[in-house]
């Protein structure tokens, strides 16, 4: 299937800094794919680069299989770092010009969206005496308007409150059911972890890797296991045989195990019929926030 | 095209900057004129020869056919005025990143100079327009029945009119293009057009040199010369007069190559330069 968005060998520098450094992946269709990264390291310029508001240098990228142009973009809702809009205008006024520039949508979208993200009463008030949470939304309405079949977000949850993150996160869910492609940049992993089918995790402006959420962040089984003996305990569970990786943290030993098939029955077993007795053995789930840390700090050295 | 100047009037219609501009327009340019008109009957109603000859040999400056140059000279000081509405407008975009908007949203690069250069043609004409019912009221009020059916002579200092507002306005517009923020481009503009190119052309006539011609906005000035009312009445000052009106052919040559000079160096920029 033709991907919905194809990069190839991206490369960006302002000056000496090098913002992205032989980018490549592809975006499948109706997937949620989340662009991942600490601060810097360069989500932004990635997206600005494909909504053709900076110019890559190096590198190409298609969207829908043909090169990007005007009218690629007008099929796309986007939302890029901040909300852009006339301070003057109202919401109406502000959602007027992105329909007419963009030929989505009807003047009973407007207010269809401007429902959507809960703002229809304050529909005619002027942008500059918004708060940066109803700007943000606006800026949501307006990725939204005409239904687009691709949104890319740039920190969509930036500035709301803990309801309307629940909300944002709901309404991807939706667009997803309804088989939009939804390519959001983020560093807040939760929301990735929560929405995305795809990730991409940049660091320093280089691609670290890319796919299936499932097989990037393949999440471990850790047990954590504690003994009087500590030594001992250690000892013994070197030899113990499923385990992929033993890591010694204080009074703590942590073994990880291939998804599903920690076996605490048996490491209880193993460490008795050998003389330790287990005073603490607690299974752990590793959050993605963990993976991530692990997988951006890998590449330090 | 049309499409596009609708956009812009969406963004344009709602801001307050713009009736501001036209009440100002509305009332600067008949204030301007009024004023000169008042200077010109005091030189006049002087009651030694010298108002007589004036009176004599340059007519009333205010009647048909002149009264289309001389209201053109006095309006186009204010293009100050509708200069910082176009400096507003451009850095605006600048200011709330809209700029990038219009590009996600769909327009392309290019399309977003086609949309300012129309701003600047329409709010050119619009201001033409008030000079020229500006300049007809006074023809007609100063006219007396011979002067008043030569209305139709000199009816192309509108067309100049329109050129040089077109011209200078385009020079605003690259500056605040270039600029991005609103108070430098202000500044540039006004330092440069009250100060700055007034001292070069002082020290060019000091040197002697002819050039100054060719600064930027004297190139445009120069298509609505001084009424010669306003110099002294004698022989040289009468040739320069005739010299001056006589250039106004080579100026709107020189007017358009720079102006479209300016704005292809817009569109250039504008596709090379990061958003």
């Amino acid at each position: 299937m033709q991907p919905t968005l194809s990069l190839q060998n991206i490369s960006k520098n302002y000056g000496s800094i090098q913002a992205l450094n032989n980018v490549s992946f592809d975006v499948p269709m109706g997937s949620v794919f989340g662009i991942l990264g600490p601060n810097g390291s360069g989500k932004t310029t990635l997206l600005s680069i494909i909504l053709d508001i900076l110019n890559a240098p190096t590198g190409s990228f298609t969207w829908f299989g043909k090169k990007s142009s005007a009218e690629s973009r007008k099929k796309i809702g986007s939302l890029l770092e901040t909300p852009n809009f006339y301070h003057y205008l109202s919401a109406t006024d502000n959602l007027q010009i992105t329909q007419a520039i963009s030929g989505r949508g009807n003047a009973a979208d407007i207010d269809a969206v401007l429902e959507t993200v809960n703002l229809l009463q304050r529909k005619k008030s002027k942008f500059s005496t918004y708060s940066l949470g109803m700007k943000q939304r606006l800026a949501i309405a307006g990725a939204l308007l005409g239904n687009p079949d691709v949104l890319v977000l740039d920190e969509p949850t930036n500035g709301l409150d803990p309801v309307g993150i629940a909300e944002i996160r709901n309404l991807i869910k939706q667009l997803s059911e309804q088989g939009k492609t939804i390519i959001m940049a983020s560093h807040l992993l939760d929301e990735v972890e929560k929405v995305c089918t795809h990730v991409a995790i940049l660091k320093k402006g280089n691609l670290l890797v890319a796919g299936n959420v499932n097989e990037v962040l393949i999440n471990e089984d850790i047990v954590e296991v504690s003994a009087a003996d500590i030594t001992l305990l250690e000892n013994i569970l070197q030899e113990y045989p499923s385990k992929t990786f033993l890591k010694k943290e204080d009074n703590i030993i942590q073994l990880y195990f291939p998804v599903g098939t920690a076996n605490l029955t048996d490491i209880n077993e193993y460490c008795f019929q050998r003389g330790v007795i287990i005073n603490m053995l607690l299974q752990k789930k590793k959050s993605l926030e963990t993976k991530f840390l692990e997988i951006t700090s890998a590449t330090n050295n | 095209m049309l499409q596009l100047l609708k956009i812009e009037w969406l963004k344009i219609k709602k801001y307050p900057a713009f009736w501001w501009m036209l009440a100002i327009v509305a009332l600067t340019y008949p204030g301007i004129n009024y004023m000169f008109h008042s200077i010109y009957e005091n030189i006049i109603s002087r009651k030694d020869m010298a108002g007589n000859v004036a009176k004599f040999i340059l007519g009333n400056p205010f009647a048909f056919p002149d009264a289309w140059h001389s209201v053109a000279y006095f309006s186009s000081f204010f293009v100050i005025v509708p200069a910082l509405l176009i400096i507003m407008l451009v850095t605006n975009e600048y200011t709330y990143k809209t700029h990038r908007q219009n590009i996600i949203d769909g327009w392309s690069r290019n399309q977003f100079i086609h949309a300012k250069m129309m701003d600047v043609m329409i709010i050119s004409i619009i201001v033409t327009v008030s000079y020229s019912v500006v300049a007809a009221v006074f023809g007609f009020y100063f006219s007396d029945a011979v002067h008043a059916t030569r209305w139709a002579e000199e009816l192309q200092y509108i067309v100049l009119f329109f050129l040089h507002t077109f011209a200078q306005l385009s020079w605003a517009f690259l500056l605040a293009f270039i600029f991005r923020k609103a108070f430098i481009s202000l500044g540039v503009f006004v330092f440069y057009s009250i100060i700055i190119e007034n001292i070069i052309k002082a020290y060019f006539r000091f040197k002697e040199w002819s050039s100054s011609e060719f600064l930027p906005l004297e190139i445009s000035n120069r298509l609505l010369p001084m009424p010669n009312f306003l110099g002294k009445i004698n022989a040289a000052s009468n040739e320069a007069y005739k010299k001056a009106l006589d250039n106004i052919n080579w100026h709107i040559l020189y007017t358009i190559i720079i102006t479209s000079a300016i704005w292809w160096l817009c569109y250039f920029l504008n596709k090379k330069r990061d958003l």
